[in-house]
C-alpha cells in the first residue's frame, strides 16, 4: 500500500514538469507583450527577447495619445458597464416572474429566451444588421448595450431563474406577494437574495461585453471599442511591434485585475454553469 | 454557453408557485408580464424575429436596393458551388476533426489536477488565464510570436528545428489557428471536467486502489465512465464554441487567409455581409450555420435528458 502510494506520487511529479511547461506557455505570451511594450523601437528590433534592461513608458502615452487608446478605452467602460447593468436589471426581473411568480405562458416564454441561446450572432447578422438601422441604433453607445444585452441574456435569465426557484420559501412567505408591491418585493427581497449569482453574471458578462468584437465591429461605425482598436492597430502597426504591445497591455489590464481579484467566482461560475448543464 | 432547462428548479417552482402567488390574482398575473417583458422582447426582436427575416431573405435575390424576389432555393444552390463557401465548410470539418484533443487535452490535465499533482490548484489558475483574455488580444499577440522571426520560430531553432512560416503559409495556417484557439480555451474545459470530478465519490478510488488496480486502471474503467455526462456536455459546448467562436481570432491572426485557408463559415457570412449587395446570399449562408446549431442543440437536449432519466 505505502509502495504504491509513493510511486504514484513519484509518477505524479514526474508528470508536473510537461504541466509546469504548459503553463509557463499560459503566461508566455502575456509576458512577452508587457516586455515588448517597454522597449523602446529600436530597442526591441536589437533584442526582441532579452528582458528589458532600460524600461520606457513611451509606448504606452503613444498609444493612449496618439492612437487614441484613451477614447476607445472610454468608449469600451461606458458600453461594458452599461451593458451589465442592464444585463443583470433584465435578468433579476425575468428570473423573479420565471421563478416565483404564476401567470400563463411562464413556460413558454422560459423556453422561448433559451432557445435564442441557438441564434448566435452570425446566424443573424444580416436582418440584425438592418433591424439596428430601422431602429435608428446604428454608430451608438446605447445601441451597442442592447445588442450586447440581446446577445448575452439568455444564460443570465437562465442562472437567474435556477437561483432564485432554489431560494427557500419561507422568503415569500412572510412577503404578501400581490400586485402592488412586486416592484418592492423585487427590490428589497430579490436583488438582495440574488446576490450571489448577480456576482457571477456581472463578473461573466463584463467579460464577454469588453472582450467582444463581431457585435461592436458591426454596430459601432465611426467609434471603436478597445477590442476592435487594437484589432485596426495590429493592422496599422505592424513595424511597431512595441506600441501595438502597449495598446495590448493596455486593452488587457482590466481583464488581468478582475480575474486576479474574482478568480474564484469565475471559476466557480464556469463550474456552476457546467454541473448544472 | 451553458445552458439548460433546470428541470428540478421547474418542479419545485410548480410546487411554490400554487402555493404563495394567489392563483386567481390578476394584478401578479399582468406585473409578471411587465417583469419577463424586456428580456422577451429583446430576444425576440433582435435575434427571434431577425432569423425568421434572414430565413426569408435567404429564398430571394434581394439586393439591398431593389424590391426582393422569391427564387427559391437558388441562394443555397449558389453557395453549394461557391468555392469559397465549400473551402470554409472544408476548413471546418478540419477544425471538427480536432474535436478529441480539445476534449483529450484537459480530461488528461484535470484527472491529474484532480489526482493531485504537485502545484495543481496554481495550474487550474494559470491555465484558465488565457481564456479571459480577449481572441483579438489573444490574435494580436500570437500574430507577432508566429511571425517568421517570432518567438516560437526561436524556440524552435534552438530545439535544432528549421523555422516555418506558420501564418503566411497555406499549409499552417489553419493549424496554427486551431492550435492557437485551443491553446487559448482549453482551460474552460479543464474546469468544467474539474467541477465534474469533485462529484466522483472518492471512496470509489480508495476501494479500486485497495483491489490494487493501477493508476490508468482507475481512470478509464472508473473516472472517466463516472463523469461520461460532463464529457459529453462538454463536447458539444465546444463544438458549439468552434462553430461561433472563431471569428475574433480569425479576424486577428489570419483575416481568412493566406487564400481561402483559413475561413470558416461564420467569418464568411461576415465577409458577405460587408459587400452589402447580396444579403439573401449572406443569408443562406447563416442558415447553412443555423442548422448546425440546432442539430448540436437536438444533440444536447438529448444528452441532458437522457442523464436526468438515470
Amino acid at each position: 500500500m505505502a509502495e504504491v502510494k509513493t510511486r504514484e506520487k513519484r509518477i505524479l511529479w514526474v508528470i508536473s514538469v510537461p504541466m509546469a511547461l504548459l503553463a509557463l506557455s499560459a503566461v508566455y505570451p502575456v509576458f512577452f507583450a508587457i516586455n515588448a511594450a517597454l522597449k523602446t523601437r529600436k530597442g526591441y528590433v536589437l533584442d526582441r527577447f532579452g528582458l528589458t534592461t532600460d524600461p520606457t513608458f513611451v509606448n504606452f502615452s503613444q498609444a493612449w495619445n496618439e492612437s487614441r487608446l484613451s477614447e476607445y478605452f472610454t468608449n469600451s467602460v461606458v458600453v461594458t458597464v452599461g451593458a451589465v447593468l442592464v444585463l443583470l436589471v433584465v435578468a433579476s426581473m425575468a428570473g423573479f416572474a420565471l421563478a416565483i411568480l404564476r401567470f400563463r405562458g411562464r413556460k413558454i416564454i422560459f423556453i422561448t429566451i433559451l432557445v435564442s441561446l441557438m441564434i448566435p450572432v452570425q446566424v443573424v447578422l444580416v436582418p440584425f444588421y438592418r433591424t439596428m438601422i430601422g431602429l435608428n441604433l446604428i454608430d451608438s453607445r446605447p445601441g451597442l448595450i442592447i445588442a450586447y444585452t440581446a446577445f448575452f441574456l439568455p444564460f443570465s435569465v437562465y442562472l437567474m431563474t435556477a437561483f432564485y426557484a432554489r431560494l427557500p420559501r419561507e422568503l415569500f412567505e412572510a412577503a404578501q406577494i400581490d400586485g402592488a408591491n412586486l416592484l418592492r418585493v423585487w427590490w428589497h427581497i430579490m436583488l438582495p437574495m440574488g446576490k450571489p449569482a448577480l456576482v457571477t453574471l456581472g463578473i461573466l458578462n463584463t467579460l464577454y461585453c469588453w472582450n467582444d468584437v463581431l457585435i461592436s465591429l458591426l454596430v459601432l461605425q465611426d467609434q471603436r471599442t478597445l477590442m476592435v482598436g487594437i484589432a485596426a492597430l495590429r493592422g496599422e502597426y505592424t513595424t511597431n511591434v512595441p506600441l501595438l504591445a502597449a495598446g495590448i497591455c493596455l486593452a488587457a489590464a482590466p481583464i488581468v485585475i478582475i480575474y486576479v481579484i474574482f478568480q474564484r467566482q469565475i471559476v466557480n461560475g464556469i463550474a456552476v454553469g457546467a454541473v448544472k448543464g | 454557453m451553458t445552458e439548460t432547462l433546470p428541470a428540478t428548479a421547474t418542479k419545485r417552482r410548480k410546487a411554490t408557485a400554487a402555493a404563495h402567488a394567489d392563483p386567481g390574482s390578476r394584478s401578479v398575473e399582468r406585473f409578471a408580464y411587465l417583469f419577463v417583458l424586456p428580456a422577451l422582447a429583446l430576444v425576440v426582436v433582435f435575434r427571434i424575429v431577425p432569423l425568421i427575416w434572414g430565413l426569408g431573405y435567404s429564398f430571394t435575390d434581394y439586393d439591398g436596393m431593389s424590391a426582393p424576389r422569391f427564387v427559391g432555393l437558388d441562394n443555397y444552390i449558389g453557395i453549394a458551388h461557391d468555392p469559397v463557401f465549400l473551402d470554409s465548410l472544408i476548413n471546418m470539418l478540419i477544425l471538427l476533426a480536432t474535436l478529441p484533443i480539445w476534449i483529450g487535452l484537459p480530461l488528461v490535465l484535470a484527472i491529474l489536477i484532480h489526482q493531485g499533482v504537485p502545484g495543481g490548484k496554481l495550474y487550474r489558475a494559470v491555465y484558465f488565464f488565457p481564456a479571459v483574455l480577449s481572441s483579438v488580444i489573444v490574435g494580436a499577440i500570437f500574430n507577432v510570436l508566429l511571425r517568421y522571426d517570432g518567438s516560437f520560430n526561436l524556440f524552435l531553432k534552438a530545439l535544432g528545428f528549421s523555422a516555418v512560416d506558420w501564418l503566411g503559409n497555406s499549409s499552417t495556417a489553419l493549424a496554427s489557428l486551431i492550435a492557437v484557439q485551443l491553446w487559448s480555451t482549453f482551460g474552460m474545459s479543464l474546469l468544467i471536467f474539474l467541477a465534474g470530478l469533485s462529484t466522483v465519490p472518492s471512496d470509489m478510488l480508495e476501494a479500486a486502489k485497495l483491489d490494487g488496480a493501477k493508476l490508468t486502471q482507475t481512470w478509464w474503467y472508473i473516472v472517466i465512465p463516472s463523469i461520461r455526462p460532463i464529457i459529453e456536455f462538454a463536447a458539444v459546448v465546444t463544438t458549439i464554441g468552434m462553430l461561433t467562436s472563431m471569428f475574433g481570432l480569425i479576424y486577428v491572426l489570419t483575416a481568412g487567409g493566406p487564400g481561402t485557408s483559413t475561413i470558416l463559415p461564420e467569418f464568411l457570412i461576415w465577409l458577405e455581409q460587408g459587400k452589402m449587395n447580396r444579403p439573401g446570399y449572406a443569408s443562406a449562408i447563416s442558415m447553412v450555420l443555423f442548422l448546425m446549431m440546432a442539430g448540436l442543440a437536438a444533440i444536447q437536449i438529448r444528452i441532458m435528458s437522457r442523464n436526468a432519466d438515470i
